[in-house]
């Protein structure tokens, strides 16, 4: 299932070549065949990286005007930036949310394919869509939805009689994050639901016609039998989902922009926002953000993994 | 055609502390059929690849016709190489995966074609030259991987246990078709197994395993009647070899083993080995050298025993194995009886051992004792 | 659940009945999934007075111009041939390079063997935002900010990790006795890569091929900030600068939006199971 180990960790032990070994290649071989992605790897990665956190502790301006600023980008991102802090609120409340949503949401639409309904296949390619699409479609259709006057949402609402109910989706600071969310899980639930059928496909067949042997309603069945069984699923499944909600960027962009009023600011759209869109044109405070957040997300990965590997024999 | 001559050959793999193979040393004389026989995890299979040059030697050398191939990369050695799995190129049809061994050297591509087409029709594998292995069945895919070996008419061919994945009849069909091709073709041949059966009825000679180290080798028969230690004894052989632990008395002259209430004399054997041996030894008797009791009279070689009770009895249908159960002898003993056995669990009988075709071994060695050539003594041994 | 009477036709209507609420949730489900599609699809043929008259009106009558249109006056057409640039250089690199780097950790035994895997499967976990900020200042100093060439190679570097890591599960399995027999049949290391892990590898590569096609089709944040110029843009951000500077014109970025869709969902018709598993491949092994 899913592979949340720390990768290295699959690593076989690699003794000293000796001659004629049969898993032994010749230097040329080697350079050959990993040469290219080191090269690529080193320069559009590795040195990428090494220079943000080197960028994190400067201030960066146009025309290498650079100056080393030691901590201050982090002591004012965490004492002054009330939009860094915002940014944080949104993106951890989008993280828990969505995630859970996502999951649970996922794991609804699998069972009620599992259950034997009629045209499973046909159904879970059309669940599946959304995933296929890009945010920038995704948002566009989404924005057209939620708009005032001709987007679906108030037009349902209004011939419901709801018109009161009516709103301005995306422009309203209180209703934005969550109809961004709202679109966020409707693209992502058809992956969940795939992951889920999967992990459902391979249960142990008898163990469930066990359960019913005893009796098990459906519930009890699900209760005590399936979502116990699946555990190492929902579990790779909430870490890999809160993970990727950690960097949203994209639909909040093409959506709102993080506005209004911030209210859907992210930390990434704050990152590129006093990167390339305010007119401070330094590289150096956005870059301390970057830095930051990454700090925080590789302890969600190495606190989450350590929490797992305790409590479930994931396969590695 | 070609001379395999292996010498002081050990391997040590890395991480592992203990040698694999340890100074083994093998002469195969051009076109014998060598089987290298043993337990999984003898070692057996390391031979094979640093023969073939899959495997790094740690010491000793490997001489393909007096020429030391150590540093030889597996692809300039000229040798074929049968593997367990096939390991047939899954994405090539049966005349490609005969063929890929030889567009590599370079043979032009008529004669490639004569010499796929020749092998496919010696085994059988002309219908199936536009299969891909996925659509063969076992046996089929088996004889593709023979024929892959067979194109390439290479100075040696190794055998990698090519028959374990088969079932029992196809088994026995491609073992006797191995045989015919491996004599007809006369190509040097070193095959892998730890099936005995494969071993006594293939090899030209057999080479025993055993933690690394040449045990015994010889003529299939030869080792069969002749084991060096228990552990061919046992190896060899199903049932295995009865292994009686018997202890030894007497003086310089003249021994007696004792197990249970039996004694016999011990004239097979020199009396001053036999005094080295602690008073302890194992006698070892094949299932087909003891008789449910027909006395016999009159042969000397059989000794009878009493008070054997029966513990279980196994009819196969051509034989029956009788397993009993000596006063006073902790092992229990296997007979190999006629298909009519009258013998039930829980009774009483009486066997006779031939002690003609007894073996003695040291306990502490395991290796056997050897005997007197006993038709120059006087008379056999007789009950004490 | 006791539904051993299934065959009598009366009890497996009461079935069905009893399972309607489900029925109607998963039709709900479909309907919200697909809808919104379909209504683009619908959009893409109609004008922008017709959809502003009526925004969920079938075509009165079939515009297919529109897509003519589209594609020479709206630069739509330069979008998409800049994505498919883009994209196809990109995961044939993808492809070839994860493949050898995969070859390499899954075969052979090496010095170094750990380092270069744990570097390059550290890709999976670093964010884009770590990287994107002096990736601009990088591309500017090679002069490969705002060419296609630089987002192909920011491409490659970003999803080689993901490509190796699927990649070399399915070549481990591969058993060796297939690479020692082509080697005792005489073969070389680089040919054994190219004619038995490759060929052999088909369907794993399908899958990154997949992936990666997808995710790239999609990618828009790189491309935000490594493009500027409209004749390099590629459709992601072709249709948000449409959008930008057409908001209005609902009608021409719903066609925008077909265009953009389309060769996701034509490979999508072809190869559903495919693409479906190649999307979750990193996540399923």
């Amino acid at each position: 299932m899913t592979n949340f180990g720390p990768f290295w960790r699959t690593a076989r032990q690699s003794p000293p070549p000796s001659a004629l070994d049969a898993r032994r290649a010749s230097r040329t071989t080697l350079i050959v065949l990993l040469g290219p992605a080191l090269v690529i790897y080193a320069a559009f990665m590795i040195y990428p990286v090494l220079r943000t956190f080197w960028n994190s502790v400067h201030v960066i301006k146009p025309h290498n005007v650079e100056a080393f600023v030691g901590l201050a980008n982090f002591k004012e991102l965490l004492g002054n930036d009330f939009i860094f802090w915002k940014a944080v609120g949104n993106t951890a409340i989008f993280a828990i949310v969505a995630t859970i949503a996502d999951v649970l949401g996922g794991l609804l639409l699998a069972l009620a394919l599992f259950s034997g309904a009629p045209f499973v296949r046909t159904l879970r390619l059309i669940w599946f869509t959304p995933v296929l699409m890009s945010y920038v479609v995704v948002g566009v259709i989404w924005v057209w939805i939620y708009d005032y006057d001709w987007g679906l949402a108030n037009v349902i609402l209004r011939s419901l009689g709801l018109g009161s109910l009516e709103q301005s989706w995306l422009g309203d600071p209180r209703t934005a994050l969550w109809s961004v969310m709202v679109t966020h899980i409707w693209k992502w639930l058809g992956f969940n639901m795939i992951i889920f059928l999967a992990a459902l496909y391979a249960l142990p067949g008898d163990v469930l016609g066990a359960a019913e042997l005893d009796n098990c309603g459906w519930f009890a069945k699900l209760v005590h039998i399936i979502i116990p069984m699946l555990r190492p699923t929902i579990v790779n499944l909430t870490v890999l989902s809160f993970i990727g909600k950690m960097m949203i960027f994209d639909l909040v962009w093409i959506m709102t922009g993080g506005g209004p009023l911030w209210s859907t600011e992210t930390v990434s759209t704050y990152v590129y926002k006093r990167a390339f869109d305010w007119n401070t044109f330094d590289l150096g405070y956005p870059s301390a953000i970057a830095v930051l957040w990454f700090l925080i997300i590789l302890a969600f990965i190495v606190a989450l993994t350590r929490l797992l590997r305790q409590r479930d024999r994931l396969e590695f | 055609m070609a001379t395999v001559a292996i010498t002081a050959l050990s391997k040590l793999y890395d991480g592992g502390g203990e040698l694999a193979v340890k100074d083994l040393s093998l002469t195969v004389a051009d076109g014998e059929f060598m089987v290298l026989l043993g337990p999984s995890g003898c070692g057996k299979s390391s031979v094979l690849r640093m023969i073939a040059g899959l495997e790094p030697i740690t010491s000793g050398t490997v001489a393909i016709d007096g020429k030391v191939v150590n540093e030889v990369p597996a692809k300039d050695r000229d040798i074929a190489m049968v593997f367990q799995s096939y390991a047939l190129y899954p994405h090539m049809d049966v005349f490609n995966n005969l063929a890929f061994g030889l567009r590599r050297r370079g043979i032009a591509a008529s004669e490639i074609e004569r010499r796929v087409q020749g092998a496919a029709a010696k085994l059988g594998l002309l219908p199936f030259l536009k299969r891909k292995p996925h659509a063969l069945s076992g046996g089929q895919r088996q004889r593709v991987a023979l024929g892959r070996a067979i194109v390439r008419e290479p100075k040696v061919f190794l055998f990698d246990e090519p028959l374990s994945n088969l079932d029992a009849a196809l088994r026995v069909s491609t073992r006797n078709e191995l045989i015919r091709q491996q004599r007809e073709l006369g190509i040097t041949a070193i095959y892998v197994t730890h099936d005995q059966i494969e071993a006594m009825t293939m090899g030209h000679r057999i080479c025993i395993m055993s933690k690394g180290e040449v045990v015994q080798i010889g003529k299939p028969l030869e080792v069969y009647r002749n084991p060096a230690n228990t552990f061919v004894a046992r190896f060899l052989g199903n049932p295995p070899m009865n292994l009686i632990p018997v202890t030894i008395q007497g003086d310089a002259r003249s021994h007696q083993l004792r197990f249970g209430g039996t004694s016999l004399a011990a004239r097979c054997w020199p009396a001053e080995r036999l005094s080295r041996l602690d008073g302890k030894a194992l006698l070892g008797i094949r299932p087909e050298d003891v008789y449910e009791a027909s006395p016999r009279s009159g042969d000397e070689r059989l000794v009878a025993i009493t008070g054997a009770s029966v513990v279980a009895v196994e009819p196969l249908g051509a034989e029956t194995l009788v397993v009993l159960s000596l006063p006073g002898v902790s092992e229990e003993v296997i007979v190999r009886s006629g298909r009519e056995s009258k013998l039930r669990p829980g009774e009483h009988a009486t066997i006779q051992l031939d002690l003609g075709a007894a073996h003695l071994f040291d306990q502490a060695t395991t290796e056997v004792i050897a005997r007197i050539d006993v038709k120059r003594e006087a008379g056999w041994p007789r009950t004490a | 659940m006791i539904a051993p009477a299934a065959k009598s036709p009366a009890h497996n209507w009461a079935a069905h009945l009893r399972r309607s609420p489900l029925l109607a949730f998963m039709l709900i489900y479909t309907v919200i999934s697909g809808g919104p599609f379909l209504w683009v699809a619908v959009m893409s043929l109609r004008t922008t007075p017709e959809i502003f008259a009526s925004p969920y009106a079938l075509p009165s009558r079939v515009h297919w111009e529109k897509f003519v249109e589209a594609w020479t006056k709206s630069n739509y057409g330069t979008y998409f041939w800049n994505s498919t640039i883009v994209v196809v250089t990109a995961v044939a690199l993808l492809t070839i390079i994860g493949a050898m780097v995969a070859h390499c950790l899954a075969r052979y035994r090496f010095r170094g063997n750990r380092l270069v895997r744990f570097v390059i499967l550290s890709g999976l976990i670093l964010p884009p935002q770590l990287m994107i900020l002096s990736l601009f200042q990088i591309l500017l100093e090679y002069r490969l900010y705002n060419t296609l060439t630089g987002l192909i190679i920011v491409y490659v570097a970003g999803h080689l990790a993901i490509t190796v890591y699927i990649l070399e599960g399915f070549f481990a399995q591969i058993p060796q006795d297939l690479f020692d027999a082509a080697r005792l049949d005489g073969y070389s290391d680089l040919e054994i890569f190219w004619r038995i892990t490759l060929p052999i590898g088909v369907p794993a590569l399908f899958t990154t091929v997949t992936l990666n096609f997808i995710i790239l089709w999609n990618e828009f944040l790189y491309a935000v900030v490594l493009l500027t110029e409209d004749d390099k843009r590629t459709l992601p951000l072709g249709i948000m600068h449409f959008m930008g500077s057409h908001q209005l014109d609902v009608g021409m970025l719903a066609t925008g939006l077909m265009i953009a869709i389309g060769p996701v969902i034509l490979l999508y018709a072809l190869f559903s199971e495919t693409m479906i598993k190649g999307m979750t491949a990193g996540a399923v092994r």
